[in-house]
């Protein structure tokens, strides 16, 4: 009862601020100052067709590195809760239908992902999104089989070496042009191809690993939880 | 009304109803099911209002990872409580 009625007030509270909120706004009619400059010279300044990712990676460096840290601790917090504390059973065997579909499909889903990741700078998506990608097809993977995965070193180098790649190339930039993460200290090239935008598709390729190999590794943690059945 | 305002509507009023629907049905497996067909709701909302990289990252976390993570949750803490 006292549930319930919290539960309402707290609803109602919020749904006084949303209306309030919606009431006040107007639809802007021009970009703001940053977003202006951004859409007028981000083409010159990092080379990238698409500005999402200019944005993200080039001019916001440094929030995405320190996404790819959030992403790392919340990575570990959670394969060491598993580890420490095995909790329920093992893996259940998968139906014929899951089992057919994972043999199938999952190639296609990394090959869609790795193309995500490496056309970053040239079309929606970039090394977050395709990480995501590239790691739901290892999802796949591992519904579709009954064994329980072993540890594995490779997936932890990868995700070590992408980080490592990212922070260095964010000294190179440091070191060469004065800015840490500094985008051009590879050519711009022409905008448009597959290598241009400095070192934009680098990091891209480092996150989209990093995100990946991450992912996998909290599947495979709880895929692990509770030991083989 | 333009076609794409009407997609766009039609897909929040469906959020709106399978969140609600997530909120009352009684079997957990059903709730989880639900609330990733929200959230594939969700990318399609992105992908009319031009965010096509914002809907592949809802696409495959919010669908497809956060389900699958849901469930075996659900198995883990051992089925309907």
């Amino acid at each position: 009862m006292i549930r319930t009625i919290v539960g309402l007030a707290i609803v109602l509270i919020l749904m006084a601020i949303l209306i309030t909120v919606v009431d006040d706004y107007t639809v802007p009619s021009a970009l703001s100052g940053v977003g202006e400059s951004y859409t007028e010279t981000g083409v010159e300044d990092t080379g990238s067709v698409n500005l999402v990712t200019a944005v993200v990676v080039a001019y916001r460096g440094l929030d995405t590195l320190g996404e790819v840290v959030v992403l790392f601790s919340a990575s570990t917090a959670v394969v060491l809760i598993l580890t420490l504390i095995p909790i329920g059973s093992g893996p259940t065997p998968p139906s014929s239908i899951v089992s057919f579909t994972a043999g199938i499909l999952p190639s296609a889903i990394i090959l869609f992902g790795i193309y995500i990741i490496t056309h970053g700078h040239l079309s929606p998506g970039g090394g977050f999104p395709g990480g995501a990608v590239v790691a739901s097809a290892f999802l796949l993977v591992m519904l579709g089989s009954n064994t329980v995965p072993g540890k594995s070193k490779f997936l932890s180098s990868i995700e070590s070496l992408a980080g490592l790649t990212f922070g260095l190339l964010g000294f190179w930039g440091m070191f060469a042009a004065g800015q840490f993460l500094n985008n051009l200290v590879l050519p711009a090239g022409s905008p448009g191809r597959i290598i241009s935008a400095g070192i934009i598709p680098l990091i891209s390729l480092a996150i989209g690993a990093k995100v990946a190999s991450e992912l996998s590794g909290i599947f495979s943690s709880y895929r692990k939880a509770g030991g083989e059945k | 009304m333009s076609l794409f305002a009407a997609a766009s509507i039609g897909t929040g009023v469906m959020m709106i109803v399978a969140a609600v629907a997530a909120l009352i049905v009684k079997k957990l497996i059903s709730a989880i099911i639900i609330v990733g067909f929200v959230s594939l709701s969700a990318s399609l909302l992105f992908l009319l209002m031009d965010a096509p990289d914002v809907a592949i990252t809802e696409a495959s976390i919010g669908a497809a990872i956060s389900t699958v993570i849901f469930l075996w949750g659900r198995g883990k803490i051992g089925g309907e409580q």
